[in-house]
Protein backbone atom coordinates (compact mmCIF):
# COMPACT_ATOMS: atom_id res chain seq x y z
CA UNK A 1 0.00 0.00 0.00
CA UNK A 2 1.13 3.92 -0.44
CA UNK A 3 2.11 6.04 1.99
CA UNK A 4 -1.18 7.91 1.20
CA UNK A 5 -3.61 5.24 1.23
CA UNK A 6 -1.91 4.18 5.24
CA UNK A 7 -2.64 7.87 5.67
CA UNK A 8 -6.18 7.36 4.56
CA UNK A 9 -6.40 4.52 6.78
CA UNK A 10 -5.05 6.05 9.99
CA UNK A 11 -7.47 9.40 9.31
CA UNK A 12 -10.10 6.98 8.89
CA UNK A 13 -9.84 4.82 11.71
CA UNK A 14 -9.37 7.50 13.78
CA UNK A 15 -12.51 8.75 12.91
CA UNK A 16 -14.01 5.69 13.96
CA UNK A 17 -15.17 6.28 17.47
CA UNK A 18 -18.71 5.88 17.33
CA UNK A 19 -21.90 4.77 15.31
CA UNK A 20 -20.43 2.06 14.05
CA UNK A 21 -22.25 -0.23 11.79
CA UNK A 22 -21.91 -3.80 13.07
CA UNK A 23 -22.43 -6.79 10.62
CA UNK A 24 -23.21 -10.19 12.36
CA UNK A 25 -22.45 -13.84 11.21
CA UNK A 26 -23.01 -17.31 12.85
CA UNK A 27 -19.97 -18.58 12.22
CA UNK A 28 -20.82 -22.11 13.15
CA UNK A 29 -21.74 -20.97 16.78
CA UNK A 30 -24.16 -22.98 19.31
CA UNK A 31 -25.87 -19.78 19.54
CA UNK A 32 -24.69 -18.60 22.78
CA UNK A 33 -23.18 -15.96 21.82
CA UNK A 34 -25.54 -14.92 19.34
CA UNK A 35 -28.10 -14.47 22.50
CA UNK A 36 -25.80 -12.45 24.54
CA UNK A 37 -25.29 -9.93 21.28
CA UNK A 38 -29.24 -9.90 21.45
CA UNK A 39 -28.91 -9.08 24.59
CA UNK A 40 -26.64 -6.60 24.19
CA UNK A 41 -29.30 -4.81 22.06
CA UNK A 42 -32.46 -5.07 24.10
CA UNK A 43 -33.09 -2.28 26.45
CA UNK A 44 -30.85 -3.19 29.33
CA UNK A 45 -27.49 -3.15 27.85
CA UNK A 46 -28.44 -1.24 25.04
CA UNK A 47 -25.81 -1.13 22.75
CA UNK A 48 -27.41 1.26 20.70
CA UNK A 49 -27.04 4.33 23.13
CA UNK A 50 -23.51 4.16 21.90
CA UNK A 51 -24.80 4.60 18.10
CA UNK A 52 -23.53 0.87 17.36
CA UNK A 53 -26.18 -0.59 15.57
CA UNK A 54 -26.49 -4.61 13.84
CA UNK A 55 -26.76 -4.07 9.76
CA UNK A 56 -28.06 -6.34 7.28
CA UNK A 57 -25.75 -6.19 4.66
CA UNK A 58 -21.78 -6.53 5.15
CA UNK A 59 -21.37 -3.77 2.37
CA UNK A 60 -22.86 -1.32 5.04
CA UNK A 61 -20.67 -2.59 8.09
CA UNK A 62 -17.61 -1.13 9.86
CA UNK A 63 -17.40 -3.99 12.16
CA UNK A 64 -17.86 -7.84 11.55
CA UNK A 65 -18.79 -9.65 14.18
CA UNK A 66 -18.05 -13.22 13.75
CA UNK A 67 -19.47 -16.06 16.32
CA UNK A 68 -18.28 -19.74 16.14
CA UNK A 69 -15.32 -21.20 15.66
CA UNK A 70 -15.85 -21.38 11.78
CA UNK A 71 -17.23 -24.84 10.38
CA UNK A 72 -16.31 -25.98 6.73
CA UNK A 73 -19.24 -25.37 5.84
CA UNK A 74 -19.86 -21.89 6.40
CA UNK A 75 -16.09 -21.07 5.55
CA UNK A 76 -16.74 -20.11 1.96
CA UNK A 77 -19.46 -17.62 2.63
CA UNK A 78 -17.48 -16.12 6.33
CA UNK A 79 -14.68 -15.24 2.98
CA UNK A 80 -17.22 -13.61 0.68
CA UNK A 81 -18.73 -11.46 3.50
CA UNK A 82 -15.42 -10.30 4.61
CA UNK A 83 -14.68 -9.83 1.20
CA UNK A 84 -16.95 -7.68 0.18
CA UNK A 85 -16.65 -5.39 3.57
CA UNK A 86 -15.40 -2.02 2.93
CA UNK A 87 -11.87 -0.80 4.32
CA UNK A 88 -11.03 0.01 7.19
CA UNK A 89 -12.08 -3.21 8.26
CA UNK A 90 -12.56 -4.48 12.15
CA UNK A 91 -13.02 -7.80 12.95
CA UNK A 92 -14.44 -8.82 16.45
CA UNK A 93 -14.24 -12.50 17.42
CA UNK A 94 -16.80 -13.45 20.00
CA UNK A 95 -16.60 -16.00 22.28
CA UNK A 96 -14.11 -18.72 22.96
CA UNK A 97 -15.16 -20.25 19.66
CA UNK A 98 -13.86 -17.16 17.37
CA UNK A 99 -11.11 -16.72 19.18
CA UNK A 100 -9.26 -20.14 19.86
CA UNK A 101 -11.91 -22.54 18.72
CA UNK A 102 -13.24 -23.30 21.88
CA UNK A 103 -14.37 -26.83 22.31
CA UNK A 104 -14.16 -27.36 18.99
CA UNK A 105 -10.53 -26.54 18.66
CA UNK A 106 -9.13 -29.55 17.12
CA UNK A 107 -12.40 -31.35 15.28
CA UNK A 108 -12.36 -32.34 11.67
CA UNK A 109 -15.10 -30.07 10.75
CA UNK A 110 -14.32 -26.56 11.87
CA UNK A 111 -10.82 -24.61 11.08
CA UNK A 112 -10.21 -23.52 14.81
CA UNK A 113 -11.70 -19.86 15.27
CA UNK A 114 -9.46 -16.97 14.19
CA UNK A 115 -5.89 -17.85 14.14
CA UNK A 116 -6.55 -20.31 10.51
CA UNK A 117 -9.26 -17.92 9.43
CA UNK A 118 -6.46 -15.38 9.81
CA UNK A 119 -4.24 -17.48 7.51
CA UNK A 120 -7.21 -17.99 4.81
CA UNK A 121 -7.53 -14.61 4.65
CA UNK A 122 -3.69 -13.60 3.93
CA UNK A 123 -3.30 -16.61 1.72
CA UNK A 124 -6.21 -15.05 -0.55
CA UNK A 125 -4.75 -11.31 -0.09
CA UNK A 126 -7.36 -9.63 2.12
CA UNK A 127 -6.36 -7.18 4.64
CA UNK A 128 -7.73 -7.26 7.82
CA UNK A 129 -7.17 -3.48 9.53
CA UNK A 130 -7.65 -4.59 13.04
CA UNK A 131 -8.87 -7.79 15.12
CA UNK A 132 -10.25 -7.58 18.85
CA UNK A 133 -10.25 -11.34 20.51
CA UNK A 134 -13.20 -11.51 23.41
CA UNK A 135 -12.91 -14.94 25.32
CA UNK A 136 -15.81 -16.26 26.92
CA UNK A 137 -17.92 -19.10 26.92
CA UNK A 138 -20.95 -17.44 26.55
CA UNK A 139 -19.29 -13.80 26.22
CA UNK A 140 -20.95 -11.54 28.41
CA UNK A 141 -23.00 -8.64 27.29
CA UNK A 142 -20.63 -6.25 29.32
CA UNK A 143 -17.84 -8.55 27.65
CA UNK A 144 -18.93 -7.87 24.54
CA UNK A 145 -19.31 -3.85 24.84
CA UNK A 146 -15.79 -3.85 26.34
CA UNK A 147 -14.62 -6.04 23.68
CA UNK A 148 -15.87 -3.25 21.09
CA UNK A 149 -14.52 -0.14 23.25
CA UNK A 150 -10.74 -2.15 23.05
CA UNK A 151 -10.96 -2.84 19.22
CA UNK A 152 -12.43 1.27 18.80
CA UNK A 153 -8.97 1.95 20.85
CA UNK A 154 -11.08 3.94 23.43
CA UNK A 155 -9.84 1.60 26.42
CA UNK A 156 -6.55 0.17 27.18
CA UNK A 157 -6.87 -3.70 27.10
CA UNK A 158 -6.20 -5.16 30.62
CA UNK A 159 -4.60 -8.68 29.88
CA UNK A 160 -1.36 -8.43 28.85
CA UNK A 161 1.15 -11.83 28.21
CA UNK A 162 2.39 -12.81 31.35
CA UNK A 163 5.53 -15.04 32.15
CA UNK A 164 6.00 -16.25 35.69
CA UNK A 165 8.35 -18.89 37.32
CA UNK A 166 7.23 -21.45 39.26
CA UNK A 167 8.06 -22.50 43.15
CA UNK A 168 7.73 -20.43 46.24
CA UNK B 1 -50.28 5.88 24.95
CA UNK B 2 -50.83 2.90 26.11
CA UNK B 3 -46.74 1.64 25.84
CA UNK B 4 -46.10 5.52 27.62
CA UNK B 5 -47.84 4.72 30.97
CA UNK B 6 -45.90 1.30 30.78
CA UNK B 7 -42.45 2.58 30.34
CA UNK B 8 -43.61 5.24 33.04
CA UNK B 9 -44.13 2.66 35.19
CA UNK B 10 -41.24 0.67 34.40
CA UNK B 11 -38.49 4.17 34.19
CA UNK B 12 -35.23 3.26 33.31
CA UNK B 13 -33.79 -0.12 33.03
CA UNK B 14 -30.90 0.47 31.17
CA UNK B 15 -27.29 0.23 33.02
CA UNK B 16 -25.12 2.42 32.46
CA UNK B 17 -22.17 -0.36 32.43
CA UNK B 18 -18.92 1.22 31.23
CA UNK B 19 -19.19 3.93 33.56
CA UNK B 20 -20.31 1.91 36.32
CA UNK B 21 -19.02 -1.89 37.80
CA UNK B 22 -20.62 -4.64 36.20
CA UNK B 23 -22.92 -6.43 37.87
CA UNK B 24 -21.39 -10.09 38.82
CA UNK B 25 -23.31 -12.84 40.17
CA UNK B 26 -22.00 -15.29 43.41
CA UNK B 27 -21.70 -18.18 41.11
CA UNK B 28 -19.94 -16.23 37.94
CA UNK B 29 -16.84 -18.11 36.72
CA UNK B 30 -14.25 -16.05 34.89
CA UNK B 31 -10.98 -16.77 33.91
CA UNK B 32 -8.62 -18.88 35.94
CA UNK B 33 -5.25 -17.50 38.28
CA UNK B 34 -2.58 -20.05 38.56
CA UNK B 35 -0.65 -19.29 41.80
CA UNK B 36 2.59 -19.88 41.00
CA UNK B 37 4.19 -20.00 44.28
CA UNK B 38 1.54 -23.25 44.83
CA UNK B 39 1.47 -24.90 41.53
CA UNK B 40 3.40 -27.84 41.11
CA UNK B 41 3.58 -28.54 37.56
CA UNK B 42 1.83 -32.35 38.03
CA UNK B 43 -0.71 -31.46 35.21
CA UNK B 44 -3.60 -32.77 36.43
CA UNK B 45 -5.60 -29.12 35.12
CA UNK B 46 -4.51 -30.23 31.63
CA UNK B 47 -5.95 -33.75 31.40
CA UNK B 48 -9.09 -32.51 33.12
CA UNK B 49 -9.15 -29.52 30.58
CA UNK B 50 -11.99 -30.13 28.20
CA UNK B 51 -11.01 -27.87 25.37
CA UNK B 52 -7.05 -28.00 26.55
CA UNK B 53 -7.11 -24.67 27.16
CA UNK B 54 -4.21 -25.62 29.48
CA UNK B 55 -0.82 -27.34 27.96
CA UNK B 56 1.91 -28.37 29.72
CA UNK B 57 4.78 -28.20 27.52
CA UNK B 58 8.69 -29.07 27.47
CA UNK B 59 10.55 -25.82 25.86
CA UNK B 60 14.12 -26.69 24.15
CA UNK B 61 16.01 -25.40 26.87
CA UNK B 62 14.43 -27.93 29.57
CA UNK B 63 12.11 -25.97 31.33
CA UNK B 64 8.37 -27.00 31.52
CA UNK B 65 5.97 -24.83 30.74
CA UNK B 66 1.95 -24.63 32.07
CA UNK B 67 0.67 -22.64 29.85
CA UNK B 68 -3.00 -21.19 30.24
CA UNK B 69 -4.41 -19.91 26.69
CA UNK B 70 -7.69 -17.87 27.55
CA UNK B 71 -8.40 -17.91 24.09
CA UNK B 72 -9.89 -21.20 24.03
CA UNK B 73 -10.70 -21.75 28.15
CA UNK B 74 -14.64 -22.59 28.19
CA UNK B 75 -14.61 -21.31 31.65
CA UNK B 76 -15.91 -24.48 32.96
CA UNK B 77 -13.79 -24.65 36.75
CA UNK B 78 -12.96 -28.14 36.46
CA UNK B 79 -8.98 -27.26 36.82
CA UNK B 80 -9.55 -25.16 40.04
CA UNK B 81 -11.85 -28.50 41.44
CA UNK B 82 -9.06 -31.28 40.25
CA UNK B 83 -5.57 -29.10 41.50
CA UNK B 84 -3.82 -30.86 43.95
CA UNK B 85 -2.58 -28.05 45.15
CA UNK B 86 -5.52 -25.34 45.00
CA UNK B 87 -3.29 -23.31 42.97
CA UNK B 88 -5.48 -22.38 40.92
CA UNK B 89 -8.26 -20.11 41.24
CA UNK B 90 -11.53 -18.95 39.64
CA UNK B 91 -11.95 -15.52 39.72
CA UNK B 92 -14.81 -13.02 38.26
CA UNK B 93 -12.72 -11.29 35.89
CA UNK B 94 -14.60 -11.04 32.41
CA UNK B 95 -13.11 -7.59 30.72
CA UNK B 96 -10.20 -9.53 28.70
CA UNK B 97 -10.76 -8.79 25.09
CA UNK B 98 -7.21 -8.13 23.45
CA UNK B 99 -6.03 -6.86 20.22
CA UNK B 100 -3.69 -9.81 19.77
CA UNK B 101 -3.71 -13.93 20.70
CA UNK B 102 -0.44 -13.10 22.69
CA UNK B 103 -1.71 -11.03 25.09
CA UNK B 104 -4.33 -14.17 26.01
CA UNK B 105 -2.06 -16.38 27.29
CA UNK B 106 -0.09 -16.69 30.68
CA UNK B 107 2.44 -19.06 31.34
CA UNK B 108 3.64 -20.75 34.33
CA UNK B 109 7.30 -21.67 33.85
CA UNK B 110 9.00 -24.68 35.99
CA UNK B 111 12.78 -25.69 35.93
CA UNK B 112 12.94 -29.28 35.42
CA UNK B 113 14.93 -32.14 37.09
CA UNK B 114 17.42 -34.53 34.99
CA UNK B 115 18.33 -38.00 35.85
CA UNK B 116 21.86 -37.65 36.86
CA UNK B 117 23.26 -40.67 35.22
CA UNK B 118 21.59 -40.42 31.62
CA UNK B 119 20.36 -36.33 31.84
CA UNK B 120 16.92 -37.66 30.60
CA UNK B 121 14.31 -35.36 32.42
CA UNK B 122 12.20 -36.82 35.05
CA UNK B 123 10.03 -34.31 36.10
CA UNK B 124 9.14 -30.44 37.44
CA UNK B 125 11.69 -29.94 40.85
CA UNK B 126 9.07 -29.05 42.90
CA UNK B 127 6.85 -31.52 42.60
CA UNK B 128 9.94 -34.20 42.81
CA UNK B 129 11.35 -32.24 46.00
CA UNK B 130 8.17 -32.09 47.48
CA UNK B 131 7.72 -35.46 46.85
CA UNK B 132 11.07 -36.16 48.14
CA UNK B 133 10.16 -35.05 51.35
CA UNK B 134 6.89 -36.38 51.89
CA UNK B 135 9.02 -39.67 51.06
CA UNK B 136 12.00 -39.48 53.09
CA UNK B 137 14.45 -42.21 54.05
CA UNK B 138 16.63 -44.72 52.51
CA UNK B 139 14.28 -43.72 48.91
CA UNK B 140 14.87 -40.45 49.03
CA UNK B 141 18.22 -40.98 48.16
CA UNK B 142 17.02 -42.29 44.18
CA UNK B 143 14.85 -38.96 43.55
CA UNK B 144 17.11 -37.79 40.84
CA UNK B 145 16.90 -40.80 39.00
CA UNK B 146 14.89 -41.76 36.16
CA UNK B 147 12.83 -45.11 36.67
CA UNK B 148 15.28 -47.27 34.45
CA UNK B 149 18.55 -45.76 35.99
CA UNK B 150 17.23 -46.06 39.47
CA UNK B 151 16.30 -50.28 38.95
CA UNK B 152 19.74 -50.60 37.45
CA UNK B 153 21.36 -48.85 40.60
CA UNK B 154 19.12 -50.69 42.83
CA UNK B 155 20.09 -54.04 40.97
CA UNK B 156 23.06 -53.46 41.53
CA UNK B 157 23.38 -52.91 45.27
CA UNK B 158 21.00 -55.72 45.72
CA UNK B 159 23.73 -58.14 43.56
CA UNK B 160 26.90 -56.84 45.38
CA UNK B 161 25.06 -57.32 48.70
CA UNK B 162 24.85 -61.19 48.13
CA UNK B 163 28.11 -61.09 46.76
CA UNK B 164 27.49 -61.70 42.78
CA UNK B 165 29.42 -59.70 40.29
CA UNK B 166 27.44 -57.36 38.41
Amino acid sequence: MSGNGSKLLAKALSRLKRSIWVFHLNTGSCNGCDIEVLDALTPYFDVERFGIKLVGSPRHADVFLMTGPVTRETLPKVLRAIESMPRPRLILALGSCACGGGIWWDTYSTIGGYGRLKEILEERGVVVDRVAYVPGCPVRPEAIIYGVLVLLGAVEQKVRHEEVKAGG
Amino acid sequence: MKLLSIAARAKVVTRRYPFEPPVVTEGFRGKIEVDPKLCWGCGVCTRICPPNALTLKQREDGTLVLSYFMGRCIFCGMCAEVCPRGAITVTKEFELASLTMEDLTRDVKHDVVRCRICGRVIGPAVEIKEATKSVGGEEAKYYDLCPECRKLVVARGIMTKVGVRP
